[in-house]
């Protein structure tokens, strides 16, 4: 049995109650809303999730970008005092989902260069200096080789470290499957990146 | 008491610090009898401290300036730009009272709303003519008298024009409400019992003249006219020549009144 942190949050399956809209006919006077520096603040790792997202260093510009002219446009969606990270992060999955169904439908047209599900080449250059270690580069192959969805709840939990809760309200689904998402993940990045199993480990000393 | 067995999705809530309380306790317990347990747990840790060390550096890369650019307030849109709609929507608001405002004269005298001159004349005719035996207030006998209370009601001289060359002889009058000013209501009665009613009022300063015209409001025929003082309307169902013959009739009988002087200018 699943236990989880903080259950009384709102059911994640209706994210539009988290970020109730705020509309005043002269909301001008208090434009505007969003705080700039937190916004610029937020810049590197909304980068770092559209890198993970596209697995394309210029196409995860792209991306921020337009999250960024999105979350001018709909500033006022923005519930003030809310996690502008989380809200952002919403906006850019929203706008990676839909740039994906385009993309899918032009592939469809054009019918070349067609992607496998959300298995898109991994071409971020993985950087060999001399702190990146080899099992290090080997992690970064392996998360690009995840799917997407299952790659996005990785980061989002592991690196982001956001709550659970937080990530089914991103990504638009249920706990449930952030939950299944996340250990279905885990372990194939276990077994890709030829971690021992826990079984024949017994003894083994965290390491960090 | 043992615990349930803890899942996987169990585990990796624990290792992000997202279990329950009391169910990372039962871990925390497990943990130091079950090596298998502890192992994977350590695994878990190890990826996390893995991933950490493989994106974290990811951070650090330098912004480039369109995305700098992206995140400053768009400046296409100024305040003065936000507040158009509102403009828009006003400036047609004041426009359209204002065409309703001036339109609305023109608009009254043509509608048939209850409002114009020419329908509440046909009202008042249906409403006392009907009346056989107290049509009016004052009658015929007393002429003198009921033209002097109207004068003194309506702030100018009035009087009952004599229709007995036409057939129709005064039966009498009284004071009726008119739009905004107080009306005059003379009746007349031929042989036949047919009836007829003249309504006089002092117009508001600044209406527009109008030639005779002839409308039919309810069965009633209605003709009316407006002077540079007053607004006219003989009403009664006759039919159409007979009524302009009669509103020709009147207006002579007043245009000769007003030539005398007695009509107030």
């Amino acid at each position: 049995m699943l236990q989880v942190l903080g259950t009384g949050v709102p059911s994640p399956l209706a994210p539009a109650g988290r970020f109730p809209a705020r509309r005043r006919l002269f909301t001008m006077a208090i434009d505007p809303p969003l705080p700039h520096p937190e916004l610029v603040a937020a810049i590197p790792r909304l980068r770092r999730y559209a890198r993970v997202l596209t697995g394309e260093s210029s196409r995860a510009d792209d991306l921020v970008q337009e999250t960024l002219a999105r979350a001018w446009e709909k500033r006022r969606l923005w519930a003030a005092g809310t996690d502008l990270r989380a809200w952002l992060f919403t906006i850019m999955h929203n706008v990676f989902v839909n740039q994906r169904a385009l993309a899918r439908r032009d592939a469809q047209n054009v019918s070349i260069d067609a992607d496998d599900d959300g298995g898109a080449a991994w071409q971020i250059p993985v950087r060999a200096t001399q702190q990146t270690r080899v099992e290090l580069m080997e992690v970064l192959r392996e998360v690009g080789r995840l799917p997407t969805d299952q790659r996005a709840v990785l980061v989002l939990a592991a690196v982001e470290e956001m709550r659970y809760e937080e990530i089914a309200a991103v990504l638009s689904i249920p706990i449930g499957t952030v939950m299944s998402r996340l250990s279905r993940a885990r372990e194939k990045l276990r077994r890709a990146t030829q971690m021992p199993a826990a079984e024949t480990t017994a003894g083994l000393k965290i390491v960090k | 008491m043992t615990p349930l067995p803890f899942t996987d999705a169990d585990l990796c809530a624990y290792v992000d610090g997202q279990l329950a309380p009391s169910r990372a306790k039962e871990v925390e317990q497990a943990l130091g009898h079950d090596a298998a347990l502890a192992a994977q747990v350590a695994d878990l840790r190890r990826q996390n401290a893995a991933l950490h060390e493989a994106f974290d550096p990811w951070l650090a890369d330098p912004i480039p300036k369109t995305l700098l650019d992206a995140a400053e307030p768009p400046k296409t849109e100024s305040r003065w730009r936000a507040f158009v709609p509102y403009f828009a929507a006003a400036a047609t608001l004041v426009l359209g009272i204002s065409i309703g405002w001036y339109a609305r004269d023109a608009i009254l005298e043509r509608a048939g709303t209850p409002t114009t001159f020419a329908r509440q004349a046909a009202l008042t005719h249906v409403l006392y003519a009907s009346d056989a035996n107290r049509p009016v207030e004052i009658w015929a006998v007393e002429e003198q008298r009921l033209v002097r209370w109207l004068s003194r009601r309506l702030g100018f001289a009035v009087q009952a024009p004599d229709l007995n060359s036409a057939g129709f002889a005064l039966v009498g009058g009284r004071l009726v409400a008119g739009n905004e000013k107080p009306t005059a209501f003379f009746m007349y009665e031929n042989a036949d019992k047919q009836r007829l009613s003249l309504q006089v009022r002092k117009q508001p300063p600044g209406t527009t003249e109008t030639a005779f015209r002839y409308a039919v409001e309810d069965g009633v025929g209605v003709y009316y006219w407006i002077d540079d003082v007053c607004a006219y309307a003989l009403s009664g169902q006759i039919d159409r020549a007979q009524m302009l013959q009669l509103g020709r009739l009147v207006y002579a009988q007043i245009a000769a009144a007003e030539a005398a002087g007695t009509q107030p200018k």
